[in-house]
């Protein structure tokens, strides 16, 4: 829910468990309490999106039985996966640009326990039409960070279960060539392009690819996105990482992206999220600023989490039971 | 979980039968079993206890997953 700096003050003075996104300005305000929140200036609230700097997004936490926030750095941010509740969910944010971020991005898949827990959150950002500076914030403590991950865990009632999902408006050709990168990393110059080694900036120009089409791979039919950020001097880079024995293709070309997008969220309007988030390229690239996004409300994101780091996704937690 | 539906998931696993779920975390598994098998084929019976290990962790979740493997048909 969209809310006043006054009315998200109030939540916390009464006690309750929050997340909460907003442009810094606001966040550092709020008072100690029981909340977690990043920066970002880009909302989707009730009314549709908006760029704004005097409201918050808001969600009021009222499913877990219990709740714990602790932060973490790059060096033990996969502790989440040993601190976090048996039958529970996870929720981080991480700013972008920081190193834990970076980490997180580049091994969560390879941690093995991270898919036995529901991770779900956020890459923290800034408005994109000044200099700024993402961070995260740890309510309890009153600080905030930009080089550390704040996380809250839920610690869920028995028969209670939170799934994680996607919206995606891409999807790969098949009968694409597959494109396979030598290392798990960043940005890449070289790959193999169905088993023949390319330079992957002149693939991208022998194609004439849209840069706004992501990187798909296929994991059994959901689609995880990589997008990039640039393609400077033979060196391609991305906003997540490109994995190593991982199968990718490029996106097949949407033509109507604003229409595509709609499309996919009226076919999951019957779902009940407690939290979503949505990629900030998607929000740019789609025009979603002033569109209703029902019932997908929360923060635009320089990143999204779906247990691992990914890219141009609406991503979005029901607690099912 | 019965036998009927634990030979249908080893043929998930294998490639042989096709099984997309809703849930996002049980795809991504799948995926990886998918991997694992085929760079070791002797690894089944780890696979299959990472999905019983899944399955029996999210009762909830994985009761549709379930019922939508066992009318799978071969």
């Amino acid at each position: 829910m969209i809310k006043t700096l006054e009315e998200t003050i109030s939540l916390i003075e009464d006690g309750k468990t929050l997340h909460i996104a907003a442009d810094d300005s606001l966040l550092k305000k709020l008072p100690k309490g029981s909340w977690i929140g990043g920066t970002t200036p880009y909302l989707i609230g009730d009314e549709g999106g908006l760029l704004t700097k005097d409201r918050l997004f808001v969600n009021e936490i009222d499913f877990a039985e219990e709740v714990k926030i602790v932060t973490y750095g790059k060096y033990n941010v996969f502790q989440i996966v040993e601190e976090c509740y048996d039958n529970g969910l996870t929720l981080i944010i991480m700013p972008f640009g920081s190193q834990v971020a970076a980490k997180y991005a580049k091994e969560a898949p390879e941690v093995e326990e991270l898919i036995m827990h529901p991770t779900v959150g956020w890459i923290s950002g800034y408005d994109l039409a000044q200099p700024g500076e993402a961070r995260v914030y740890a309510g309890p403590e009153g600080k905030s960070y930009t080089d550390r991950a704040v996380v809250m865990y839920f610690r869920l009632p028995e028969g209670k279960s939170a799934m994680i999902n996607l919206v995606n408006i891409f999807e790969d050709d098949k009968n694409d060539p597959v494109i396979r990168f030598h290392d798990s990393d960043l940005s890449v110059r070289s790959c193999t392009v169905d088993g023949k080694e390319t330079l992957f900036s002149d693939y991208i120009d022998y194609l004439g690819i849209d840069s706004k089409m992501p990187l798909v791979a296929d994991h059994n039919g959901s689609y995880i996105n990589t997008s990039i950020k640039s393609v400077e001097n033979g060196t391609v880079s991305f906003y997540a990482p490109v994995f190593k024995d991982i199968e990718y293709r490029f996106a097949k070309k949407v033509e109507d992206y604003e229409g595509e997008f709609r499309k996919k969220t009226e076919e999951e309007k019957e779902r009940k999220p407690f939290f979503s988030c949505n990629c900030i390229l998607n929000y740019n690239y789609g025009n979603l600023s002033g569109k209703k996004m029902d019932p997908f409300t929360g923060p635009v994101t320089f990143g999204e989490v779906a247990y691992q780091l990914i890219n141009q996704t609406l991503v979005y937690c029901e607690i099912l039971g | 979980m019965d036998e009927a539906v634990k030979e249908k998931i080893q043929m998930v696993l294998l490639g042989k039968i096709k099984y997309r779920s809703s849930n996002l975390a049980f795809n991504m598994l799948i995926s990886k079993m998918q991997k694992k098998l085929k760079s070791d084929p002797s690894s089944m019976d780890s696979c299959m206890g990472e999905m019983d290990e899944f399955l029996g962790k999210y009762p909830i979740v994985a009761k549709v997953d379930l019922a939508n493997i066992a009318a799978l048909k071969e």
